[in-house]
């Protein structure tokens, strides 16, 4: 793979990755709206708030620390996308692996730890303290999920996974061939996406949106941004691992829609749960699927 | 055209706030984008509260024109003040305001900001709210309908998208007038954790009247008011009472 080809597959990635990721910011807001049958936002809503956000025209700023660790947490969100293959477009993901995929996972939440520290806003720390608690919830239960995944293909390369499933056609996926980690993973999932009964970290009527309580203008602009990305990460990783990757787009953006709308259409009917009990609970449930999938993955 | 030599297009003054093409087009469309994502903080000490949970959910739906609640004054574009407010608690709604992020914009709901409403006699509320920070639009009623309160925030839209609604500049260019209003109030020792003289130079919207003798008063807080920063109160100061000034009503 020459340079050029690299460069535009670096830049591409990351914009598809945007671009999707605001429609699925949409549904989730039409999914709840229609739920308590209301109309809902618009097609432009996301964008609108994004562009309203980034053209505020005074802005607070709590020290250098605050700006450089929201660098920090877009960029580990941008990376993560060229770790993940699409339809025609690899990226990374021929270099690394599952492995630097799982590490990059973990670096937005810790860029937000580091800005919101510079905050120095009470909610603010409450909020990011529980989302590392969230972190150590669902990672023990997805890093199983990636071990058993890896096992069964015996490969860590995400292609190479891709392409393994892909090559019976449905009955190869990862969701017929291993359904008890897919279970597992499906729930590792949903935690990640952070929503009710897991918004211990948000929390809008407790600690005033916590880690975001201090965001203004275009550090709250950067954080919408970033939760695009996330969704789609989301949808991209849980498809690769279990739904066969993506052949098409047009057959890989089902998919990854089908995996977000999955949580979304669940979460409007719960109220959220304490933090000890989304551990006990992730640990629990996510982390006995994960267990018990892997157990059979190991002794097939 | 003019012969005046000094009224010539070449010898012409630039004006400060003249955008060129680009600018204007770019203002336009960030214009256009702030009147359809409005993030409302509600400030509900005062009654009325209980019209907005119908404007917002399956009644009204406000999402439908891009509104949605907030929980914090710094990502809210809209202080929506319900009701009355006492004294004691206007200075909370002024250090809320003081942290919004421009352009931010302020909506008295009911009488009692109007006027003071039924609690016209009362010595502990304030009669009229955009005399302590710049109010856009007042919703006149008791209460006030979830129509009314849809009509004034569609009005609202409609000078953002025109770029009318500049209410926010007027509190940084006019800040000691504002301040001398709410020193009446609460003392001349009063200071909010914002430094908006601070703001007001960093964001280039000094007025004539942004500094004054009202402001005079913050100096000890903040010897210099060209070096940005934070006002830092000293201990030994704050512990003077505060002297009230009698307020003719």
């Amino acid at each position: 793979m020459d340079f050029t080809h690299l460069f535009v597959e670096l830049v591409l990635m990351p914009l598809i990755a945007f671009l999707v990721g605001l429609v699925m910011v949409l549904m989730l807001r039409k999914v709840r709206a229609k739920i308590e049958r209301r109309i809902g936002p618009p097609l432009l809503q996301p964008l609108y708030d994004i562009v309203k956000l980034y053209s505020k025209k005074t802005q607070v700023s709590h020290g250098p620390m605050h700006e450089i660790a929201m660098m920090v947490a877009l960029g580990g969100v941008i990376a993560m996308e060229v770790f993940l293959p699409v339809p025609g477009l690899n990226g990374l993901a021929e270099k690394g692996d599952l492995i630097v995929l799982i590490y990059l996972m973990m670096i937005p939440s810790l860029g937000l730890a580091l800005g919101v520290g510079a905050c120095a806003n009470p909610n603010g720390s409450i909020g990011i303290s529980r989302a590392l608690t969230a972190m150590v919830a669902y990672d023990i239960p997805l890093m199983i999920v990636v071990a058993g995944v890896a096992l069964f293909h015996g490969t860590t390369s995400l292609p190479e996974i891709i392409a393994a499933q892909q090559a019976g056609g449905m009955s190869t996926w990862g969701i017929v061939q291993t359904p008890v980690l897919a279970l597992g993973g499906l729930i590792a999932a949903y935690a990640m996406l952070g929503k009710e009964p897991f918004e211990i970290y948000v929390a809008p009527a407790e600690i005033a949106t916590g880690p975001m309580v201090e965001m203004s203008g275009k550090f709250m602009g950067t954080l919408f941004v970033m939760q695009c990305f996330q969704l789609y990460a989301v949808g991209v990783l849980y498809t690769t691992l279990f739904l066969g990757g993506g052949e098409y787009w047009i057959s890989f953006l089902p998919k990854i829609f089908a995996v977000v709308f999955i949580p979304l259409a669940m979460t409007n009917v719960f109220p959220r749960y304490k933090t000890e009990d989304v551990l006990k609970w992730m640990w629990k449930w996510a982390g006995g699927f994960a267990l018990a999938g892997l157990a059979l993955v190991v002794m097939k | 055209m003019s012969t005046d030599p000094n009224q010539a297009v070449a010898c012409r003054t630039v004006d400060a706030e003249e955008r060129s093409l680009l600018g204007r087009v770019l203002d336009r469309i960030a214009d256009h984008c702030r009147a359809r994502s409005l993030f409302v903080l509600h400030y509900c000490t005062g009654c009325g509260a209980i019209e907005l949970p119908p404007t917002m959910t399956s009644r009204f739906d406000l999402e439908r024109v891009g509104m949605q609640p907030m929980v914090t004054p710094r990502q809210a574009d809209i202080l929506l003040i319900t009701g009355y407010l006492s004294v004691k608690t206007l200075k909370r709604v002024v250090m809320t305001y003081e942290q919004m992020q421009g352009p931010k914009y302020v909506i008295g709901l009911g009488s009692c900001t109007i006027n003071g409403g039924m609690y016209w006699n009362s010595y502990a509320t304030i009669k009229l709210l955009d005399r302590y920070i710049p109010v856009d639009n007042y919703i006149a009623g008791c209460m006030p309908r979830p129509e009314a309160i849809q009509q004034v925030f569609l009005d609202l839209m409609g000078r953002i998208d025109r770029g009318e609604a500049q209410a926010w500049k007027d509190y940084y260019r006019r800040y000691d007038w504002y301040l001398g209003q709410q020193q009446q109030l609460f003392g001349t020792n009063w200071q909010a954790p914002t430094d908006v003289v601070g703001e007001a130079i960093r964001y280039r919207l000094v007025g004539e009247q942004t500094l004054g003798s009202h402001t005079a008063h913050l100096e000890r807080y903040a010897p210099y008011y060209d070096q940005l920063g934070i006002i830092r109160p000293e201990p030994a100061r704050m512990k003077a009472r505060p002297q009230l000034e009698v307020v003719s009503r």
